[in-house]
């Protein structure tokens, strides 16, 4: 296989994927998980701009990746305030201390 | 520039969102909290007259649309269907949340998103491109989130709400890879546009599967449902009506469309929900049979409703005409007002058995028992849903069922006869964690809990009322809400070749 442009973006796509549902499953600090996010988020919008450039849509593809970003930073933006009201009433950033709704 | 009528349907509550923020603040410096509430209930109200002039003009003109740059909007039967219910559903849950809510700190910001909220998912009805529909998901998905975590003091609505969030952002991660697969292949992402090109099919196949699990993860499909019990516990009981109610079926109208613009790769699409609704069905009632407090127990219910839901639209999908369509978007209506109506009735006592006392505790069935002596109206209205939820007749959920039932049998399939069986089998099923619940209610003797209860406020009795009252009309009179479901079903039934 070729050192393509669109192959390097295609390895690094799946490759964040893979880091960012890693991070997902086994990271238990919840900072840590909303960096997971982010990460498979990344992969999305190097997904944007692989998938534009070989479709020669490049502005198209450009335009949505930073319309993305936005739309994920407030996401972001809204699991850390989720983090500081954790760590605020229960001391902790450890999901498995979170958790006990079950059932 | 000429703006049609529907581009106010959804201006106005995401144009009044942050003005109730704003008449919040100033009436919390003035010490008149209820300001919020009367700014959020005035803004959904008054939603309805453009509301009422768009559905006007979509019957004597047909589907309207909006272009500015590449964003484009549409208006057809689906986006009606969907603005009817978000609005309904909104605009009582609104006045509900008044005397439920009088005690709490951050009205304003809780009436400010839930007008966005419901702003939001009447513009995702109207979404005409891929990557728009994301971005209004991607909005309902985080007016959601801090909803659900409104009371941020209670270590268990902060874990739902964390649950919900991380779940729900994963799902829509899913989703854009999908439209980058659609991008890379198609090289445009306008829905007509998708659907006319004629591209490489294993590529678009992923991205369907993408949009299935994406989508799925707000539908709540069963193996993508965990986040659903939490949140739907944990909320405002007005919000719990609204994310069961409105929330997910939105999830379901985008899965839709995006699969109605790939309609022509294959024809699995049909067969993978009809799939889907059996699992949802099954689990969501076995999971539900166990459940000790009332709200887990209607939010295992909705998993099984969504079952419905996807057998009527999956019989469409596979095997065209338009009443099974027709059938799913009857029982979204239905399920809607029911299980609005069942979480607010179980939010009234909620509120006046612990609540109002100061406490947080869950309501377990146990709690209710010979409620009806202390509030009749309350539970009456929480029978009446949960029975018509169960499929009672002449109640509005056994007409639903009815016509997705019909609508299975007239395919003359033997498979999809037997799948209709099926879910007509675990409609009777549901009895049994229905009918404990009203037994409880209608015990002679008044539990501790409901003895130290206190008094329901009137305000709060108005919206259960009504909603019973339309619940008892529709279960009559089924022909009612034609005017929606109709179209709606006929949308989907010509995007699949019907």
């Amino acid at each position: 296989m070729d050192l393509s442009v669109t192959n390097i973006g295609i390895f690094a796509i799946v490759g964040l994927l893979g880091v960012g549902f890693y991070g997902l499953l086994a990271c238990r600090n919840l900072i840590k998980i909303v960096i997971a996010l982010q990460i498979l988020v990344k992969a999305a919008l190097l997904g944007f701009i692989t998938a534009a450039s070989i479709s020669n849509k490049v502005n198209l593809g450009q335009s949505i990746a930073i319309t993305v970003i936005v739309a994920d930073t407030v996401v972001a933006v809204v699991g850390m305030a989720l983090a500081i009201q954790v760590r605020r009433r229960m001391g902790t950033l450890d999901i498995k201390q979170l958790s006990n709704l079950r059932g | 520039m000429n703006t049609p009528t529907f581009l106010w349907l959804i201006a106005l509550p995401l144009l009044s969102s942050p003005l109730i923020y704003l008449i919040g603040q100033i009436g919390i410096r003035l010490r008149r909290t209820s300001w919020a509430y009367w700014g959020g209930f005035v803004a959904l109200a008054a939603s309805w007259i453009p509301f009422a002039l768009s559905s006007h003009d979509l019957n004597l003109h047909g589907s309207a649309e909006f272009t500015y740059g590449t964003v484009s909007l549409r208006l057809d039967g689906l986006s009606l269907l969907l603005a009817a219910l978000a609005l309904v559903l909104g605009t009582f849950v609104a006045f509900y949340s008044g005397p439920y809510l009088a005690k709490e700190t951050g009205q304003d910001k809780y009436y400010a998103m839930l007008v966005a909220m419901v702003g939001v998912m009447i513009g995702l009805g109207c979404a005409s491109d891929l990557f728009n529909l994301w971005i209004w998901f991607e909005a309902m998905a985080i007016t959601s989130y801090l909803l659900v975590a409104f009371y941020r003091e209670q270590p268990a609505s902060l874990e739902a709400g964390i649950k919900y969030l991380v779940q729900s952002a994963s799902g829509s991660v899913l989703v854009l890879i999908g439209i980058g697969l659609v991008l890379s292949s198609v090289g445009t992402l306008r829905f007509d546009e998708i659907r006319s090109s004629t591209s490489s099919a294993p590529i678009l196949i992923a991205a369907g599967a993408l949009f299935i699990i994406g989508f799925g993860v707000k539908t709540a499909l069963v193996p993508l449902h965990t986040w659903l019990p939490d949140a739907h516990s944990q909320a405002p009981s007005g919000i719990s009506a609204m994310l069961s109610g409105v929330v997910i079926e939105a999830g379901l109208i985008a899965m839709l469309r995006t699969l109605s613009s790939l309609a022509s790769i294959t024809p699995l699409w049909g067969p993978i929900l009809m799939g889907f609704g059996v699992l949802n069905m099954l689990i969501g009632n076995l999971l539900a049979l166990q459940q000790k407090q009332v709200k887990r127990l209607l939010a295992y219910s909705s998993l099984v409703h969504i079952g419905y839901m996807l057998v009527g639209i999956g019989i469409t999908l596979s095997l065209g005409g338009t009443g099974g369509a027709q059938g799913g978007f009857f029982h979204m209506l239905t399920h809607g007002l029911m299980k609005g109506l069942a979480f607010l009735s179980a939010g009234a006592f909620l509120y006046s058995l612990h609540i109002a006392l100061g406490n947080h505790d869950s309501l377990t069935i146990s709690d209710l028992a010979g409620a009806a002596r202390r509030y009749p109206i309350a539970a009456l209205t929480l029978s009446l849903a949960v029975l018509s939820l169960a499929g009672l007749p002449p109640l509005a959920g056994f007409m639903s069922k009815w016509q997705i039932f019909v609508a299975g049998f007239k395919t003359e399939n033997i498979l999809v006869e037997v799948l209709v069986i099926f879910a007509a089998l675990n409609s009777v099923f549901s009895l049994a964690y229905y009918a404990p619940l009203v037994n409880t209610v209608y015990r002679l003797h008044p539990s501790e809990v409901v003895q130290r209860g206190s008094k329901l406020p009137i305000m709060m009795t108005i919206p259960l009322v009504l909603l019973a009252i339309a619940i008892l009309i529709i279960g009559i009179y089924p022909s009612v809400l034609n005017w929606l479901t109709g179209p709606a079903g006929s949308i989907l039934a010509l995007a699949f070749g019907g």
